[in-house]
């Protein structure tokens, strides 16, 4: 029991992985706690859910339209809730209300247009399960995790190899002096809550062809278990979102089959709590230092 | 100067924002209500928050059975009109809603809570003013003795619980239980009834897990539940997550084990999200789409007619406990305690749940339907 | 009783008087204008809500630190009152002491290590604190009968006289109230309340001249969370009926929704928020569908236009660092002219 308990930590924790990354990029250019991220990812599921039910389209087509619409969300929340303080200066509290709000509003707005019940997801692959003792695999748990790591590791590259990245890294070191070098700070801030988004939707649609559902308020706890993760491994760092990512999953999975399922939330919460007085800065987090 | 205007203007708008909330209150206070052309009964249900889908068709149902007498003119020429609450699923809310409701004296009567624990957070003050609170959701063991004026459409958890291990045990020869409930007041009651009945009967429950509403992952208490390689899993929650579980069980190596339940999986939702994977689950239920009942058969197709769609259980309840409440105002007057007194009595009231008499604490005695999924539709069947 | 209008709008003036104490005097008469126990009811709810967001403020507004787990310290004061009172028939102001003691206890075993942390894990941590909460109430039925909740809890009583009206519960509530409102006032104005702001304002610089931060943030926290046991001590003898679903994050949120849409570090803004935002569900409940939409995009529309709130930080700015205080003199010069 304990591989296959395993298994199902892993392939949850890919998915907040995936959705930790969306809250890690923004905190690392931005300093801010995008609080309506997890309601990204459900506004995702639901589009990856709409494109194929009610428009007909393949999913080859049908998933990388709801990625770009759902970057396209992630973009105009910035533009339209987040910019407008950021530029007045206003402390980092306003935009995390403001995150808040959002996420208020995108709940009840889901509820509104798509009921408050649950859909069933489409299940245009196949699911085949695989038994290897007593240990039970499906190709869509491994599609999961393989897709969880392809994505990290892109993302990772990008960051770390390309132009963009670099513009990334600079603007997220000083606003400013990334303007003074040239760089199109709005235009790197739009990519990252992009970038953020689409994976999200990723995840979004992962947890809809793997558990088979979809609910406006799904994004809650699956946002909140991510964020988690994000300050887990360090807020900033992407092998950070990963490791924490995977560790909440691994640690609520085997809590809940080895102590009590009734309290699985707590271990996730419980455990970070836990690390962040060790390390403050999270697993993998640099020290933060407040210089005047 | 300036400030002493803002002060002023802040205390305006308080009084304002409160005298608004008098308008929101209609009718007035004083005499025993019933006044002028109409006859108010209210409703306090979730209509939005986790149980908004129930609470919804719970007015659906509450709305129907108003529509039908009025339509057959009324109560002695006097339409009914009903007041709905939202109590949000959230006990706290669910005080304020019966504040409401108990303080307007034109509202005779009232169907609502759902949840049990808004049932239990009301009752106080529906008791206190004098009101019948007729619950068609909430079968918690708890609101048995929630006072005079609480009665239910609804059996207890106990009544079906009972009835569901002696299906389970006795004739299906489940010895191995695996129990999985929803970590709520519907979900744990439920469970404990159905482990000390079970267990009562000689069987062993292996084991026992809860689980969140609203959860989506279920792959680490099915792949408990697989350990310990039970004969029937029994689950004390909901449609949508008993879904999920059926559909899931399969990935954990489970796919033939036999699922039973409750009344409250009853829904076409059950069927819609859960698809292949629902066929065979065993459930209890007073409400059928394929009873013989004239009564249920001319809900069903009223219902339809109006909405568009097939009525769940929680519907079915909700027509009731509005059709007692309409007959008590018919037959005792527009008098909250003669209601009250009327519908304690109420013997063999037939509705589209089946036949329902009250007992001294205000709960429904009834006898359930057995059903099974085939074909992709509720069956009720023998065994 | 004049004095505490005075405190309450923190500048002293002679129209203030008057007005705070007609203010006073209409939350006094009010049972008797209106007699109608839903409109108690609700008047007593924005009494809970207006110390609980009197006493986030504390943290959130006066000291900067987030907390998004105010609803598990409400809940802890509930579940401790409720026990004492009804198991031990325990005096219901003894139960209030206690709940406040045992709740305050609770932030500072939970500040002591996250207090160190930032401001933005300072919420996760508070969130997950109040999960962790929420989940022993359902999970711990020994002693909180779980899910199902506890029934039956006393009303407070004065030498044997029970207070069971609506009005009583009133009228205790308002007392709490102008108590509470009494008290902050004296502390933020005092060399505590400064030094709280000072970090607030600023953390590094308050530490250069000798403000050490943990110490007051712990001491703002432990109060704060003191102060919504108190609160939670009197929900549950007022409902008489408590269950975990009351004290769950939404009520975290909706809490911090009235300070920050109040004002961040204004007592009046916090009275404000809380009464405005009890008030208008009540009033909206006929848009059902609609009022948390709308509630969502006016916390962002405040954010944007009105990030200090209904009665906000430009008046404490005012009259805390006198920033604007050239303005004052020169009324002060029309004045005495």
């Amino acid at each position: 029991m304990f591989t296959q308990q395993l298994i199902n930590g892993i392939t949850v924790g890919g998915i907040y992985a995936l959705i930790a990354l969306g809250y890690t990029m923004v905190y690392g250019i931005l300093k801010i706690v995008n609080f309506a991220h997890g309601d990204v990812f459900m506004v995702g599921s639901f589009l990856g859910l709409l494109f194929v039910q009610n428009a007909g389209m393949p999913i080859y087509i049908a998933y990388p339209a709801a990625m770009l619409v759902t970057a396209a969300v992630g973009v105009v929340i910035e533009r339209v809730c987040y910019r407008p303080i950021r530029i007045k200066g206003t402390d980092a509290l306003s935009i995390l209300i403001a995150a808040l709000g959002v996420s208020i509003f995108l709940e009840n707005f889901a509820q509104l247009v798509w009921g408050t019940g649950t859909h069933a997801y489409v299940q245009e692959i196949k699911e085949k399960n695989y038994e290897f003792g007593n240990i039970n695999l499906s190709n869509i748990q491994i599609g999961v995790i393989v897709l969880c790591v392809l994505l990290m590791a892109a993302l990772y590259f990008v960051v770390n190899k390309t132009k963009i990245g670099v513009a990334m890294r600079a603007t997220s070191q000083s606003i400013t002096s990334a303007q003074l070098m040239g760089i199109n700070t709005e235009m790197v801030i739009a990519a990252t809550f992009g970038v953020g988004s689409a994976l999200a939707c990723v995840a979004g649609v992962l947890v809809g062809t793997y558990y088979d559902a979809v609910y406006p308020l799904v994004g809650y706890s699956y946002g909140l278990k991510a964020f988690a993760a994000a300050i887990l491994g360090g807020i900033g760092s992407i092998p950070g979102a990963m490791l924490g990512g995977f560790l909440i999953g691994i640690v609520e999975t085997l809590g809940s089959a080895y102590i009590s399922a009734g309290y699985k939330d707590a271990f996730a919460f419980g455990i970070l709590i836990l690390v962040l007085i060790i390390r403050p800065s999270g697993l993998l987090g640099k020290k933060h230092v407040d210089k005047v | 100067m300036k400030s002493l205007k803002k002060i002023l203007a802040a205390a305006l708008t308080m009084a304002l924002a409160v005298s608004a909330v008098g308008c929101g209150a209609p009718g007035g206070s004083g005499g025993s209500g019933g006044s002028g052309d109409t006859l108010k009964i209210g409703l306090a249900t979730p209509l939005t928050g986790a149980s908004a889908e129930d609470g919804k068709a719970i007015q659906e149902g509450v709305n129907l059975a108003v529509k039908q007498i009025n339509d057959q003119g009324g109560i002695d020429g006097k339409t009914v009109e009903v007041v709905a609450e939202d109590d949000k699923g959230d006990p706290s809310e669910a005080a304020t809603v019966a504040n409401k409701l108990a303080q307007d004296e034109s509202i005779l009567a009232l169907v609502g809570d759902f949840n049990s624990s808004c049932t239990l957070a009301g009752a106080p003050i529906y008791n206190d003013a004098g009101i019948v609170q007729i619950s068609p959701g909430s079968s918690a063991e708890a609101v048995t003795d929630a006072g005079d004026f609480t009665f239910r459409t609804i059996t207890t958890d106990a009544v079906q619980g009972k009835y569901l291990a002696k299906w389970c045990v006795d004739e299906l020869g489940y010895k191995n239980i695996a129990i999985l409930f929803e970590n709520d007041d519907y979900g744990k009651g439920l469970a404990d009834v159905a482990q000390r009945e079970t267990e009562g009967l000689g069987a062993k429950v292996v084991v026992r897990e809860a689980y969140e509403v609203n959860q989506t992952d279920f792959s680490t208490v099915l792949t408990k539940v697989a350990k310990a390689k039970p004969d029937v899993l029994i689950i004390g929650g909901l449609y949508n997550e008993t879904a999920l579980i059926a559909k899931q069980r399969s990935k954990a190596g489970i796919g033939e084990l036999p699922i039973m339940g409750v009344d409250a999986i009853y829904s076409d939702a059950l069927i819609d999200l859960g698809g292949k994977a629902v066929e065979g689950i065993k459930l209890t239920s007073y409400f059928s789409d394929s009873s013989e009942s004239k009564v249920t058969q001319d809900f069903i197709k009223a219902y339809t007619d109006e909405y568009g769609k097939a009525p769940g259980t929680y519907a079915a309840y909700a027509y009731d406990a509005a059709l007692i409440i309409m007959d008590g105002i018919k037959n005792a007057g527009a008098d909250r305690a003669a209601i009250r007194d009327y519908i304690a009595g109420l013997q063999d009231f037939e509705g589209a749940t089946g036949t329902a008499s009250f007992d001294k604490n205000g709960d429904v005695i009834k006898e359930p339907l057995r059903m099974e999924i085939k074909d992709g539709k509720f069956t009720v069947v023998d065994k | 009783m004049q004095s505490i209008i005075i405190d309450l709008f923190q500048k002293p003036g002679q129209y203030k008087k008057v007005a705070g104490f007609i203010l006073v005097a209409l939350l006094a008469a009010f049972p008797y204008i209106y007699f109608n126990n839903y409109y108690l009811h609700i008047a007593i709810l924005v009494g809970i809500f207006v110390i609980l967001s009197l006493s986030l403020n504390l943290i959130t507004g006066f000291t900067g630190q987030l907390c998004l787990g105010h609803a598990a310290f409400y809940g802890v004061g509930a579940y401790v009152g409720a026990l004492l009172m009804k198991n031990l028939q325990m005096n219901f102001f003894l139960a209030l002491i206690v709940s406040f003691l045992v709740t305050g206890l609770f932030g500072l075993l939970l500040g002591i290590p996250t207090l160190r942390l930032r401001g933005d894990y300072l919420a996760i941590v508070t969130l997950g604190f109040g999960e962790i909460v929420r989940l022993v109430f359902i999970n711990w039925e020994e002693v909180t009968n779980g899910p199902m909740g506890l029934r039956s809890i006393p009303a407070p009583s004065i030498m044997g006289f029970v207070l069971k009206e609506r009005y009583m519960f009133y009228y205790l509530i308002l007392i709490m109230v102008l108590l509470v409102l009494f008290l902050m006032n004296r502390l933020i104005n005092s060399g505590f309340g400064m030094a709280m702001q000072t970090i607030k304002a600023d953390e590094i610089a308050a530490e250069s001249i000798g403000i050490y931060p943990v110490k007051y943030k712990l001491i703002a926290f432990i109060l704060s969370s003191g102060l919504a046991g108190v609160a939670g001590c009197f929900y549950a003898s007022y409902v008489s009926y408590i269950s975990p679903t009351t004290f769950v994050y939404n009520t975290s949120v909706t809490i911090l929704a009235m300070v920050v849409l109040g004002g961040l570090g204004s007592l009046a803004g916090s009275v404000i928020g809380a009464a405005v935002l009890t008030l208008i569900p009540e009033v909206l409940r006929f848009i059902s569908d609609y009022r948390m939409l709308l509630f969502g995009a006016l916390m962002v529309l405040m954010m944007i236009f009105k990030p200090e709130g209904f009665w906000g930080v430009s008046k404490r700015v005012k009259n805390i660092y006198k920033l604007k205080a050239g303005r004052r003199h020169h009324e002060r010069d029309i004045k005495s002219q």
